[in-house]
């Protein structure tokens, strides 16, 4: 509430300022409809798949919400939301052939990324609990989309899964040095010493569930109160 | 030979002679040639006309479906059956020859496009020869009395050629019943067949007997003339009762009276009858008087093993009474009734010759311009109204002038229908067509019950399957190719009972059954049942492969050619999508066929859908372009590979 805001909240995800180039089957109509036939169908789910993983991952999108609605990115350091807006409605509407993937079928998309683990619900007791930081504050635009999404509006893209998120920690705490110190969860964010790293700017959620990961192969430990976490690595 | 390779339509049923009614059909029957069963004649169905007497081969029916016409035969013999021999009719086939000898059999087999039957036969004038039981007919005709059975002789100025109905005949010597002149006219022409001898090209190659050459020159009176090829003139011939040595050109023993065979006549004949299946059938031992010269071998049977054979008799019998084969090249109608006054009251210029029997001698009156043409066309009316007013007279008038009526009455729905409105001008040819049709028709009537439990449907079923494949692939209706080759099997069912023109029309539950049957018959068309459990029917060679090969090649097409209106699209890329409509126009299919096909080449994977706002379109598929079959995280990276590795998760 009181810390200032960052100066920037999205240092990499506004880098790369080249617009994403979608695949050409973007602009093929019928791919906005769901097939019938099994097989084009699948691969009709692969391509999506592929599409919204690299969409998020050129813009360094960490949740996103199907229905298109802005979603507020939890500020790491203050528990005010600043809203961070991104336009996703163009991922599922294409407006040059103005052709929309619906609801249903997007949400059979992000099933399909779920069985690959690629992707995962926001759930409401994440919120409440392991993200506290975030929306614990109550009435945070925040914890309003993933709570009002009934569970579903709002969904992790795992264009690296925790467990990815977690080996690329540790082999920055290998490479620095600094296996046996403490470092505060928004030195490793926001710090100035990972601004190289691939995992600077990652959400914080995000990075706690990768921290999480962990913590139960016992390579760290995670210590402290909602805004002053700490992490220990082994 | 008696029996003649016949044409068989697409779908291998007799192709029907102009003018030929189908008259009964029946399945699981056989042939006999004489005693013997033929090979691979065991298993067919036969069909009845009015001309003819078809048999089809169910197994190789392209090979062995032969035929026999009725002129030729000569009389024909019910067989009822006993125990396990099988009903059998015999068809007695006329003496050959007759045809060069008699200038009135000329005329009767005179019919055209059959002339087929002059061809030479194998053995046709073998067998008189080989039944030496016979008694040597006497040089003048007898006729054998139907009520006395005694053999009368034809009288010495009864001339075969000049007799007509007026002709006097002299009654049975023994009953006093008079003879038909039929009767009478066929005991001569037999007579005189079997008393002339066959010419050098017809010899038969079963030598007789050795004989001396120099006896070539046989009396007309020499019934039994053996062939003049041996050159021995001093052999003689062993009497196999007495052995005395008889001459050579004697037919009976001198010495005992016993009848003289020929002695090498079973060398020649064995290859024949080792030919035949080993079990002969039974032989129906006709005790009725025969005229002399007429049983032979030759003769053929048909074994009814399904039964039907009595319908088939029936059948037979009238059908050689009508001997509708005589029509062709007969005149149209008689009109000898017409009184000569009625038929030229109009006839200014009406003279005594004009009274001819037959209508085309009727002189024209020379009358020009409109007052010819008034004058025509009353001539006209009055003649259809004398035909009508004839025709339905007695049934067997009707009958007899059936062809004439069908085409009035053809003419009078076509007036009808042209001054309601020209625009049906197709559909009356259809019509039209469909009379031709009529006569065609297998009905329930037609086709034999086949005694074998539960299969009492399956005969007409098969013949009602066959017509359909016909209808379907005829050329000059073209019904399938109209409707771009896939025609939904209701609407076959529509046009089918249109074209026959409401009558005998078939039940949609017999017409799926028949459609059912063309795969297993063999036919050139096929029953498809889409995945929407819609059916259809296409020829043989549309498979789903052609269609699909046709739809491709559109769809690419529309790569070239640019939208009728701005795509927001790379259409060079993509194409367009079509909807079933566009395909139905594009290739002539209705509506639901092309559906249909659409989702069967987007079931291939070949298309795939856009739902939109202008509803279901079809496009070339670019979704499943192959590539992700394999498909992988992509954010497998190397580095995040090696530091999971590193990490000791992988």
């Amino acid at each position: 509430m009181s810390t200032p805001p960052p100066p920037s909240n999205q240092p990499s995800s506004s880098s790369p300022s080249t617009a994403f180039s979608f695949p050409p089957e973007y602009s093929f109509p019928p791919f906005f409809t769901r097939q019938t036939n099994l097989t084009t169908h699948h691969a009709q789910l692969t391509k999506w798949s592929s599409l919204v993983l690299s969409y998020c991952r050129h813009h360094r999108i960490f949740k996103l919400s199907l229905s298109g609605n802005p979603i507020t990115t939890t500020n790491p350091t203050t528990t005010s939301t600043s809203s961070s807006e991104r336009d996703t409605t163009e991922l599922f509407f294409n407006r040059t052939i103005n052709r929309r993937l619906s609801l249903p079928d997007i949400r059979e998309v992000i099933d399909f990324l779920r069985r690959d683990n690629r992707a995962e619900y926001v759930t409401t007791t994440t919120t409440s609990t392991s993200t506290a930081a975030g929306g614990a504050d109550g009435g945070t635009a925040g914890g309003a989309a993933a709570g009002g999404g009934g569970g579903g509006d709002i969904v992790w893209i795992y264009w690296r899964t925790p467990e990815e998120w977690a080996a690329l920690v540790e082999s920055w705490v290998d490479g620095t040095g600094q296996r046996g110190s403490v470092l505060t969860v928004y030195e490793l964010v926001e710090g100035d010493g990972t601004v190289g790293a691939e995992f600077h700017g990652l959400d914080q959620e995000l990075l706690l569930k990768a921290l999480n990961v962990l913590v139960k192969r016992g390579k760290a430990q995670v210590f402290g109160q909602e805004d002053s976490l700490g992490v220990k690595f082994f | 030979m008696f029996l003649k390779q016949i044409d068989l339509t697409t779908a291998l049923r007799p192709a029907y002679l102009p003018d030929e009614d189908l008259l009964f059909v029946q399945d699981n029957v056989g042939l006999y040639e004489g005693k013997y069963k033929l090979p691979n004649h065991q298993n067919g169905q036969v069909y009845l006309t009015s001309h003819r007497i078809c048999y089809v081969d169910k197994a190789e029916p392209r090979k062995y479906s032969v035929a026999l016409d009725l002129k030729d035969v000569e009389r024909f013999e019910f067989y009822g059956g006993f125990l396990k021999s099988s009903a059998k009719i015999t068809l007695v086939p006329k003496p050959t020859k007759r045809a060069s000898l008699q200038p009135r059999s000329t005329g009767l087999a005179a019919s055209p496009a059959r002339s087929s039957t002059s061809s030479p036969a194998q053995h046709q004038d073998g067998p008189p020869r080989v039944s030496p039981a016979e008694p040597p007919p006497t040089s003048t005709a007898t006729w054998v009395c139907t009520i006395c059975s005694f053999s009368n002789p034809v009288p010495s100025n009864f001339d075969p050629t000049t007799a007509t109905v007026h002709t006097p005949l002299a009654p049975c010597l023994a009953c006093g019943i008079k003879p038909t002149l039929t009767h009478v006219l066929k005991a001569t022409i037999s007579n005189a067949a079997s008393r002339q001898p066959g010419s050098p090209a017809l010899q038969s190659p079963l030598p007789v007997r050795p004989r001396p050459a120099t006896e070539v020159s046989p009396g007309p009176n020499q019934p039994r003339n053996p062939s003049p090829r041996s050159s021995d003139p001093d052999a003689s011939f062993q009497c196999p009762r007495c052995t005395f040595l008889n001459h050579p050109s004697l037919l009976s023993c001198e010495m005992c009276g016993g009848p003289l065979i020929s002695h090498d006549l079973p060398a020649e004949l064995a290859p024949q009858a080792r030919a035949h299946t080993d079990s002969p059938g039974p032989v129906l031992n006709s005790l009725s008087p025969v005229p002399a010269g007429t049983e032979s071998p030759d003769s053929v049977k048909v074994s009814f093993r399904g039964g039907g054979e009595k319908i088939f008799y029936e059948r037979l019998k009238s059908s050689m009474s009508q001997r509708k084969w005589l029509l062709q090249s007969a005149p149209p109608i008689p009109r000898a009734s017409r009184p000569a006054s009625e038929a030229h009251v109009n006839g200014p210029t009406a003279s005594p010759a004009t009274t001819s029997s037959t209508s085309t001698a009727v002189t024209r009156p020379k009358l020009g311009g409109i007052a010819g043409l008034e004058h025509h066309s009353q001539a006209m009316r009055k003649n259809n109204e004398f035909v009508i007013g004839t025709a339905f007279e007695d049934l067997e008038a009707l009958m007899a002038s059936a062809k004439e009526i069908v085409a009035l009455a053809d003419a009078f729905a076509r007036q009808v229908k042209g001054a309601s409105g020209a625009s049906t001008a197709s559909e009356n040819a259809l019509l039209a067509d469909s009379l031709s049709q009529l006569g065609l028709m297998a009905t329930k009537d037609i086709v034999g019950s086949s005694s074998s439990a539960g299969g009492s449907d399956s005969l007409y079923l098969s013949e009602l399957a066959r017509i359909l494949a016909e209808f379907l692939t005829d050329d000059r209706r073209a019904v399938l190719r109209r409707a771009g080759g896939v025609m939904s099997l209701v609407d076959l069912w529509a046009a089918f009972n249109r074209a026959r023109g409401g009558v005998e029309l078939v039940s949609p539950a017999d017409f799926d059954k028949a459609a059912r049957l063309w795969e297993k018959l063999g036919l050139p068309v096929r029953l498809r049942t889409f995945k929407s459990g819609v059916k259809v029917v296409q020829g043989r060679d549309r498979t789903d492969e052609t269609t699909v090969r046709a739809l491709l090649g559109w769809l690419r097409d529309l790569h070239e050619f640019p939208p009728e209106r701005e795509v927001p699209w790379d259409w060079r890329r993509f194409g367009r999508g079509v909807t079933a409509r566009d395909a139905a126009e594009r290739f002539g299919w209705s509506i639901g066929v092309a559906e249909e096909e659409l989702e069967m080449a987007e079931e291939r994977g070949v298309l795939c859908r856009e739902e939109g706002i202008e509803g279901l379109k079809f496009w070339e598929n670019f979704i499943d372009t192959g590539e992700g079959k394999g498909y992988k995280p992509p954010a497998t990276e190397p580095s995040v590979v090696q530091a999971l590795t590193d990490a000791g998760f992988l």
